[in-house]
């Protein structure tokens, strides 16, 4: 079974990845026997599938999923849940009661798990919790970049958080909930955010807004003082 | 019609340019050069410059356009009314409207549209400066465009024009050379898949001339394909570096 990459290497739309059509993953489609690449980004190999992590791209959910939306219609069965860009999700629930009890009007957010996402559109579970959010600023940023924002094993989403003092709440689908102590706390913790869009490509970021936390936080009380 | 004095093709077989028949114009492409786009590219080719934009996947407007299964492809062809020697006027010609259908079509036929349902994927292409093949052009930069974008793709697309002048087949034909030349023909194909997305013909060829003009097409197909990938790639080696 070869394979035509190297692992972690840029592949591009058509790039040749495998000659065994059973191991096409995520971002590659399979035609006449061979795996392609179909979209931009690194070729990698899990659980022997071949998969290809792109760049750039629209936020495609996942069952499972920990997103952020914004009700925008309420209905007598469920809601409609705004994701950001292209993507509404749909809160069905059986019981009127229960609709009630949920106590959501348009305009709220809130953050929930997908249950199911494909053809018929997306679906937010009602059965697990659904977390109204009352207070902080909605901020969003580029969907694919989240895993850096949240880095490894949670260690930058940790250090913004202890190093701004803020509360964050991530939604995968690009949406941040950022809710500190004062406007000076949160600012902050959103040019971290922006940065990270920014430059998540570049190394050394987490000292490099560890830095850029400090500063901002410092030269306010300096302004105070 | 012919200027008696003007000579496409000099006695030592090279063209006004000081081109051989079968060379492509310098080209350089350039990749995410629009901020507020999702994806875009620019690529120059000769005098020709295009850019080309790629917005979306988004939510469809009006919204009864929208399909269940699969996204809407959007194509906007477009001349700036200072890219040609006579102000073009503002708007969309005839012209224009027919060659964003077949670059849209072209596009559809490597799109995996059907990973988007009920959205729309929105391609502009905008010629800046217009020296002859800047349909293949803008569809060089918008398949660019669209990569970028992160749009899944069965292929890049690649584009050139081929052409017959003083009856010999040429590459590349610039302005003055579709102008006065006796047939023009684009082609356009995903060179991986070796197959032919788009195919136009303004003149005659023989059966013969026919053949080797998409030869011809096919050999300046794959170094523009070639510069694509170079391009892309060079764009992204530093994103590599990028510790997930």
């Amino acid at each position: 079974m070869p394979l035509y990459f190297s692992e972690r290497e840029i592949v591009l739309p058509g790039q040749l990845l495998s000659d065994n059509g059973n191991r096409g993953g995520e971002g590659t489609y399979v035609l006449g026997g061979m795996v392609y690449a179909s979209r931009l980004g690194f070729a990698t190999l899990r659980n022997n599938k071949v998969h290809v992590i792109a760049f750039k791209g629209a936020y495609i959910p996942q069952p499972g999923d920990r997103v952020i939306g914004i009700v925008i219609d309420v209905k007598p069965n469920g809601f409609d849940i705004s994701l950001g860009r292209h993507l509404t999700a749909t809160i069905r629930i059986p019981d009127k009661k229960e609709v009630q009890a949920l106590n959501l009007k348009i305009g709220d957010v809130i953050y929930a798990n997908v249950r199911e996402s494909g053809l018929r559109g997306v679906y937010i579970d009602h059965t697990g919790r659904i977390k109204k959010i009352t207070s902080g600023l909605l901020v969003s940023m580029h969907p694919l970049k989240i895993p850096r924002l949240i880095g490894k094993r949670g260690s930058m989403i940790n250090m913004i958080k202890k190093e701004s003092g803020c509360e964050l709440i991530v939604g995968r689908n690009g949406l941040i909930v950022i809710d500190g102590p004062s406007p000076a706390n949160e600012f902050a913790a959103l040019s971290a955010i922006r940065m990270i869009d920014r430059e998540a490509h570049s190394q050394g970021l987490t000292e490099r807004i560890r830095i850029l936390i400090k500063n901002i936080l410092e030269g306010e009380k300096s302004v105070e003082g | 019609m012919k200027d008696s004095s003007m000579r496409l093709v000099k006695e030592d077989g090279t063209r006004i340019d000081g081109r051989r028949l079968d060379e492509l114009r310098p080209l350089s492409i350039e990749i995410g050069v629009l901020e507020k786009s999702d994806g875009s590219a620019y690529v120059q080719l000769g005098r020709t410059k295009v850019f080309a934009a790629v917005f979306g996947p988004k939510e469809v407007h009006p919204k009864h356009l929208a399909l269940p299964d699969r996204a809407i492809l959007n194509c906007r062809y477009h001349m700036t009314s200072f890219s040609v020697d006579e102000r073009k006027p503002l708007g969309m010609t005839r012209r224009e409207i027919e060659l964003s259908k077949v670059i849209r079509e072209a596009l559809e036929s490597v799109v995996f549209l059907e990973e988007f349902p009920r959205t729309s994927i929105d391609v502009f292409i905008e010629i800046i400066e217009a020296d002859g093949g800047t349909r293949t052009a803008g569809l060089t930069a918008a398949s660019l465009a669209l990569a970028e974008a992160g749009i899944p793709m069965v292929d890049l697309v690649a584009a050139v024009a081929v052409g017959k002048i003083e009856g010999q087949i040429a590459l590349d034909l610039s302005d003055l050379e579709d102008k006065y030349g006796e047939a023009d023909m684009p082609i356009a194909m995903a060179p991986r898949l070796n197959s032919i997305v788009l195919l136009q013909l303004n003149g005659r060829l023989t059966r013969e001339e026919f053949k080797k003009a998409l030869e011809l097409g096919k050999k300046g197909i794959m170094e523009i394909y070639q510069k694509q990938r170079d391009a892309l790639r060079r764009k992204y080696s530093e994103e590599a570096l990028m510790e997930v």
